[in-house]
């Protein structure tokens, strides 16, 4: 008998959310599709123009550009990444002294605003007035100062360094907790056995992490793709385009050249592109099950 | 039940942590569950490791609050290092007053609550239905929220421009609000969903025996038994919407509606030609400090909150 009174509450308890799901985000998504094949002009007037939009991205050297430096800063950042993660994570599961303070300081870039984090490194690289090259100079490394964001070939990997420090904790994170989830007899037993605890974790540790690696790569494969802040607050894209991403590029095309209709086609390219990286790798990076 | 409203009320770090089940024992002081390895040698290698990490974290935060403390000539002809001269709060009152931080801080303030007060309040009523009540659609409505977990939002950037202005909600902070609740809703009904199916089906069966009406029964219920549920998933809604730049960037124009984060980049740009340094990293702590307090309580549902935040991806 109540679950037919339990009906009665279906639709008003989900309409709000529904609403505000739909004209918010749902219309939206269908609408940028539907954008996608739409030309705009600059009087504000569309008309539909098909496969164009698409036509022109491929033969688009901004496009392929901002493709080429957004797989380069996934590339790159994954090295700056999962090193670092791992060891800090493995460091974090031996349950050594000051484990809090040490997880808050990890962690703590990830509470911060990412508007804030660029800001103050925009200032930690800056070649005079910044902390990395005077302490450079310092240590007699003089020769390795530069300037770091406005020379194309360091540019890319100093945003990137930013945008890892900044999200390093999460992986650390989940990485932990694949450390926590290892079967502790099996390493005792290696142990035992007489393997050090460097063998341990090349040997036993790391092909068991398998797995959640596979599925960090990914996530960070889609998440950087995305990037868009670190980029439009450190260079805005620049020096000579080298730090441009395909987020940075579709918003300079909608807000720059009011071009929401190839924005959209970006957009849309940006998805497809994501969901093959990711399927794509979880093909690359699957191995049989582990047996033990 | 005051728990509950309590958090309803007042999201984000002032709430007290009260029914979140951080296990007392793990604080207490010479009573650890697991004990502290004895030391090996190959632990020193992840102390310098850690000590590593930590310094250099640590020593942006005091670089910054040292230079909050300098004045702009001081700035430019010091090392980047040298200790100020003298304490100059009159940079954070500056900061405050005249370059608008006040008033970021206040549009922030309003944003991160309402927002997080709308989309925690939206996804704990449409979280009911979808986790208790079966019915034909509900596997599709429940998809379509999480199709908001799995599609990247900035996609959706430029429909989403033209309708908040046909709406008429460009430039304004309800649209701002409407926006970021939507935004959360997605990770709030999926968490919020979990955590109802582990609540036992014979509440609702007492309830209704009782005579209480399917509404009253969700209000008196089930609400007050979510309170660790709602406590994470404001605390976190509430963070992201206090971070977020994307959106602000996009729907906000006019400097007196702008939150912190982008009230901060507008400072930075004009910092680049100007002389206001030593207001604008003022302001950089104004912004962090909060932050990083209301973090250091509440680390735990935090860390974990944001990190399945970050399976959404």
């Amino acid at each position: 008998m109540h679950k037919a009174a339990q009906r009665r509450i279906i639709v008003p308890f989900l309409l709000p959310a529904l609403a505000l799901l739909g004209v918010f985000f749902l219309y939206p998504l269908v609408k940028t599709v539907d954008l996608s094949l739409h030309e705009f002009s600059r009087t504000g007037a569309t008309t539909f123009a098909g496969i164009e939009q698409y036509r022109l991205l491929a033969g688009d050297p901004d496009f392929f550009n901002s493709l080429k430096n957004t797989f380069l800063l996934t590339l790159i950042g994954s090295g700056m990444l999962f090193p670092p993660a791992v060891a800090i994570a493995w460091a974090l599961s031996q349950r050594i002294h000051g484990e809090r303070f040490f997880r808050f300081v990890v962690f703590a870039p990830v509470v911060l605003s990412v508007a804030v984090v660029s800001l103050m490194w925009k200032f930690l690289y800056h070649p005079t007035l910044g902390l990395i090259n005077p302490a450079l100079e310092s240590m007699g490394l003089g020769a390795l100062a530069k300037t770091w964001l406005g020379d194309p070939a360091t540019a890319l990997a100093a945003v990137t360094f930013v945008s890892v420090w900044h999200g390093i904790g999460i992986w650390v994170v989940l990485l932990c907790a694949g450390f926590e989830r290892l079967p502790t007899d099996v390493l005792q037993a290696a142990r035992i056995d007489g393997a050090g605890e460097w063998r341990v974790f090349r040997s036993i540790m790391l092909p068991m992490l398998r797995d959640l690696m596979r599925m960090l790569a990914i996530l960070w494969a889609v998440q950087s793709l995305q990037t868009f802040a670190f980029v439009y607050i450190l260079t805005g894209g620049g020096p000579f385009g080298s730090t441009d991403t395909v987020g940075t590029l579709m918003y300079r095309v909608a807000f720059d050249r009011a071009d929401f209709g190839y924005a959209a086609a970006i957009g849309v390219a940006l998805v497809v592109v994501m969901l093959s990286v990711a399927w794509l790798l979880n093909k690359v990076m699957k191995r049989d099950d582990l047996q033990y | 039940m005051t728990s509950s409203t309590e958090l309803i009320e007042g999201p984000g770090p002032a709430v007290s942590p009260k029914p979140l089940p951080p296990s007392p024992s793990r604080r207490r002081k010479g009573n650890p569950p697991r004990p502290r390895a004895p030391f090996r040698p190959y632990h020193l290698f992840f102390y310098l490791l850690l000590g590593a990490v930590a310094l250099s974290s640590i020593s942006a935060y005091a670089w910054v609050f040292n230079v909050s403390m300098k004045t702009d000539t001081e700035f430019i002809s010091t090392p980047p290092w040298q200790v100020a001269e003298s304490w100059r709060w009159e940079n954070y009152a500056d900061a405050w007053d005249r370059a608008n931080i006040g008033l970021f801080f206040g549009n922030s303030v309003v944003v991160s609550v309402a927002s997080t007060v709308i989309g925690v309040l939206l996804a704990v009523f449409a979280a009911y239905p979808l986790a208790r009540i079966p019915f034909r659609f509900s596997g599709l409505i429940l998809g379509l929220f999480l199709l908001g977990l799995m599609i990247p939002w900035m996609v959706t950037f430029a429909p989403l421009y033209l309708i908040m202005q046909d709406l008429g909600l460009l430039d304004s902070r309800l649209g701002l609000i409407l926006v970021y609740a939507t935004y959360n809703l997605p990770f709030n009904v999926f968490v919020l969903v979990g955590f109802m199916k582990t609540l036992p089906y014979e509440l609702e069966e007492a309830a209704a025996m009782d005579g209480a009406g399917p509404a009253r029964t969700f209000v008196s219920v089930i609400l007050p038994l979510m309170g660790p549920g709602l406590a994470s998933v404001a605390i976190i809604s509430f963070l992201q919407n206090w971070n977020e730049f994307f959106y602000a960037l996009l729907l906000i124009h006019s400097p007196e509606r702008m939150p912190l984060p982008l009230g901060l980049f507008q400072l930075g740009q004009a910092a680049d030609y100007g002389t206001n340094w030593s207001t604008l990293f003022a302001g950089m702590m104004i912004t962090v400090t909060p932050v990083l307090l209301g973090f250091a309580l509440l680390q735990k549902q935090i860390t974990k909150g944001l990190t399945a935040g970050a399976l959404k991806g």
